[in-house]
C-alpha cells in the first residue's frame, strides 16, 4: 500500500515539475477524450430525442400495428370484435385504435381545419405522450356528453390558450356542430406543426367523424414481438380470409438501433484521434526517459527497485492521462449538457436525460488505458537503464 | 566492530567491443566496519568508481566474494539488493546529482519515497531535520540551480543521510568544489557520519581529503595498496609493522578496523 502511495507521490511530483511538457502532450489526449465522450453523450441525447419523436408516431418498442385491408373494407364492428379478442387472448395491457380525420373547428379567429387523431386511452402509453398541461384520457372520458379532446400546442394557441381548469370548450364546425372540451395539451411534434387534436374513438363515432383508414396498435414485450406478430397474423387471417393482414412492428427499434452506424463512425474517428494522442504521448515519454536516464540512475542508487522505476514512469503517464481524461470528460459534459446543443440535437424532448455515466466511464477508461500503453514502453526502457552508466559523470 | 562490507579477492572485468578483457579491479581485499572513515585515492580511470559501485551494491564482482552485512551479495536478488541499498547505503556524488526542478527539500525527500512505513509517512519532517543538520533549513524551498556548489553538496549530503544509512559512499565529494568549500564539506561529512556512527568511504584523487580519513588506500591499476597518513604507500596494517608505523608516523592511524589482506 505504502509502495503504491509512494509511487503515486513520485508520479505526481514528476508531473508537477514537467508541467508544460506534460500539458502539451496531454492536450491531444484531453481533446480526443472530450471528442469520444461527447460523441457518445450527444449520440445518447440524439437517440433519446429520436426515440421520443419516433415513439410519438410509431409507438414505443415493441408496438405491433394490426390492419386488415382488402378489395372491400371489412365490417368495422367485426374487426373491433376480432381486435378485442386478440387483446383478451394474449393479455395485452395497452392497445389503441388509430384513425385519422380532417375536422374543422371554430376558433376565435375563424374556422380552421384540424388533424383529428382518433385513439383509445392506451394510445397515450404506447406513444409515451408527455403533456404540457392537463391530463390524457381516462377510460370514462368516453361517457362525456361533450367529447374530451387532447390538443397540440398549435391547437391550444389557436383556441386562445384558455385555462384548462375551466373546462374550456371548442366547437366543431361543419355539418354537425358539437362542443368539445380541452382536457390536455401536448407539445407540437415539430415547430410550426398544424393544429392537431386527439379524440377517443367512441366520442368520434358519436360525433360522426369520417375516419380515413385506421389501424390497431398493441404494445407487447420486445422479445415476444416476433412470435406474437405471427400468431396474430394467423388469427386474423382465419377470421378474414382473402384479405391482406398486417401485424408488424412499427416502432423505431424494429430494425435495430437506427443511430448505431453514425455513432460507430464518429466514435471510430474519435478513437483514431485518441490513438494519435497516445502516439504523441508515447513519443514525448520516450524522449523524456532518455533525458532522464541520469535521474533514474540516481533513484536506483537510493534503493528504487526496477519494479518501482517501472511503476514510477508508467504511473506518471497514467496519472497524467487520467487528469487529461477527467478534463476531457468535463468538457464533454459541458458540451452535451449545453442548453443550445440539447435543443438542437433533441428538439423533440421536453426533459433531457442526465449525462450518460457509461460515456463518462468510457472516456475516462480510454484515457487511463492510453496512459498505461504509452507509459509501458518508456517504463521498460527506464528499467533497462544501467545504474552505473547513468550516474557516471 | 561489526563488519558492513567485506571484499575478498574481488575482481571486476569487462569485455570490450573487440572482445578483449579489461581488468578494472584485481584481487581486492577490503573490510569496512561500522564507524570506519576510509579514503581510497587514485588517478582517474584506476577503478575507484567501480570499487565504490561494488561497495554500494550497484554492481556485482566478476570473481571473488563480497559479503554485505555477512550475506554474500550474489545470493541477494536484484530487488532485495535495491532495498538493502536504499536502507543501508547513502551516496554522495562528485557532481552532486541533485534532481533538477525539485527544491532542496524535495531532493532530500526523494530517498524516503523508497522507504516503508513511518519513514515514508514522516518524510517531510525527516528531510527538514536533515537539512537543518547540514545548516540549510532556511533554503529548503530553493531550487538546486539557485544554490552554490558547496550548498548543493550539503543538500546532497543531507539526501544521502536522510535514511540514516550505515554506510556512506562519497565519490569525489569535493571534486567540483574549491579547496576551502571542499574542506568544509568534508568536515561536515565527517561530522555527520561520526554522529550517526556510519561508516564513511571516500573516493578521491585529493591527498588532502584522503588525509582526513582514519585509514586510506591507494588504488593503482586495479590493485589496492594501504597508505599511511602521508599519502605514501604503507604496509599491512597489522602486526609489528603497524606498531612501528603508529610509533613513527606523525598522523596516527585510526583503529585497524579497515585492513588489507594481500
Amino acid at each position: 500500500m505504502i509502495g503504491f502511495m509512494s509511487a503515486m507521490v513520485e508520479a505526481w511530483q514528476e508531473l508537477r515539475i514537467n508541467k508544460v511538457r506534460i500539458l502539451l502532450a496531454l492536450l491531444g489526449v484531453a481533446l480526443s477524450v472530450a471528442a469520444l465522450t461527447s460523441v457518445v453523450g450527444v449520440g445518447n441525447l440524439a437517440r433519446e430525442g429520436f426515440k421520443a419523436s419516433s415513439e410519438r408516431t410509431g409507438g414505443r418498442s415493441a408496438t405491433l400495428a394490426l390492419g386488415v385491408n382488402g378489395p372491400t373494407q371489412p365490417d368495422p364492428a367485426r374487426l373491433d370484435v376480432a381486435y378485442q379478442s386478440i387483446v383478451d387472448r394474449y393479455g395485452i395491457a395497452f392497445s389503441s385504435h388509430e384513425g385519422h380525420a380532417e375536422q374543422p373547428f371554430q376558433f376565435p379567429r375563424g374556422v380552421q381545419s384540424v388533424q383529428l387523431v382518433v385513439v383509445d386511452p392506451g394510445y397515450g402509453v404506447i406513444h409515451r405522450l408527455e403533456l404540457q398541461q392537463g391530463s390524457w384520457f381516462a377510460s370514462d372520458d368516453e361517457q362525456r356528453l361533450a367529447p374530451a379532446v387532447v390538443v397540440s400546442e398549435a391547437f391550444y394557441n389557436a383556441a386562445g390558450r384558455p385555462d384548462l381548469a375551466l373546462q374550456p370548450g371548442v366547437k366543431t364546425a361543419g355539418e354537425q356542430e358539437s362542443n368539445t372540451v380541452i382536457i390536455g395539451v401536448v407539445p407540437n411534434t415539430w415547430p410550426d406543426a398544424p393544429p392537431t387534436a386527439y379524440i377517443l374513438s367512441g366520442a368520434a363515432k358519436q360525433m360522426g367523424v369520417n375516419q380515413l383508414g385506421g389501424q390497431f396498435s398493441v404494445w407487447v414485450q420486445d422479445g415476444q414481438a416476433e412470435m406474437l406478430s405471427a400468431a396474430i397474423q394467423a388469427d386474423l387471417a382465419q377470421q378474414f380470409p382473402e384479405m391482406n393482414i398486417m401485424a408488424q412492428r412499427m416502432d423505431f427499434a424494429a430494425h435495430g438501433d437506427p443511430l448505431a452506424p453514425v455513432q460507430l463512425v464518429v466514435g471510430g474517428i474519435a478513437g483514431l484521434v485518441l490513438l494519435l494522442g497516445a502516439v504523441g504521448m508515447l513519443n514525448i515519454s520516450m524522449v523524456t526517459v532518455r533525458y532522464r536516464v541520469r535521474e533514474i540512475g540516481i533513484r536506483r542508487s537510493f534503493g528504487a527497485t526496477s519494479g518501482r522505476i517501472f511503476l514510477g514512469v508508467m504511473m506518471e503517464s497514467v496519472v497524467a492521462t487520467a487528469v487529461a481524461g477527467l478534463a476531457g470528460v468535463m468538457v464533454a459534459v459541458a458540451v452535451v449538457k449545453h442548453p443550445w446543443i440539447q435543443s438542437k440535437v433533441a428538439p423533440a424532448l421536453s426533459q433531457y436525460p442526465p449525462f450518460p455515466i457509461e460515456a463518462a466511464m468510457l472516456g475516462f477508461g480510454a484515457a487511463v488505458l492510453v496512459g498505461a500503453l504509452a507509459g509501458a514502453i518508456p517504463a521498460l526502457v527506464a528499467v533497462r537503464v544501467k545504474v552505473i552508466d547513468a550516474i557516471r559523470f | 566492530m561489526e563488519s558492513l562490507v567485506s571484499l575478498r579477492g574481488v575482481t571486476r572485468t569487462v569485455v570490450l567491443p573487440d572482445d578483449q578483457k579489461l581488468h578494472i579491479l584485481r584481487g581486492i581485499d577490503l573490510e569496512v566496519s561500522a564507524g570506519d572513515h576510509t579514503a581510497i585515492i587514485g588517478r582517474s580511470g584506476c577503478g575507484k568508481s567501480t570499487l565504490l559501485n561494488l561497495l554500494g551494491l550497484l554492481d556485482v564482482p566478476t570473481d571473488g566474494e563480497i559479503q554485505f552485512l555477512g550475506t554474500p551479495v550474489l545470493q541477494i536478488g536484484g530487488n532485495a539488493r535495491a532495498r538493502l541499498r536504499g536502507s543501508t547505503v547513502g551516496f554522495v556524488f562528485q557532481q552532486f546529482n541533485l534532481l533538477p526542478g525539485r527544491s532542496a527539500l524535495d531532493n532530500v525527500i526523494t530517498p524516503l519515497l523508497y522507504a516503508r512505513g513511518r519513514d515514508f509517512l514522516r518524510r517531510r519532517e525527516l528531510a527538514m531535520d536533515m537539512l537543518d543538520r547540514v545548516g540549510l533549513a532556511g533554503r529548503a524551498r530553493t531550487m538546486p540551480n539557485m544554490l552554490s556548489g558547496g550548498e548543493q553538496q550539503r543538500v546532497a549530503i543531507a539526501r544521502a543521510l536522510v535514511r540514516r544509512p550505515r554506510l556512506i559512499l562519497a565519490d569525489e565529494p569535493t571534486g567540483a568544489l574549491d579547496v576551502e568549500t571542499g574542506q568544509s564539506v568534508m568536515a561536515l561529512l565527517d561530522q555527520v557520519a561520526t554522529e550517526s556512527a556510519a561508516a564513511l568511504v571516500t573516493i578521491t584523487h585529493d591527498s588532502n581529503v584522503a588525509a582526513l580519513a582514519r585509514s586510506s588506500f591507494r588504488l593503482d591499476s586495479g590493485v589496492l595498496h594501504p597508505l599511511d597518513g602521508q599519502g605514501t604507500p604503507g604496509v599491512a596494517l597489522s602486526g609489528p609493522a603497524l606498531s612501528a608505523l603508529v610509533s613513527s608516523g606523525p598522523a596516527p592511524l585510526g583503529p585497524p578496523s579497515s585492513e588489507v589482506r594481500r
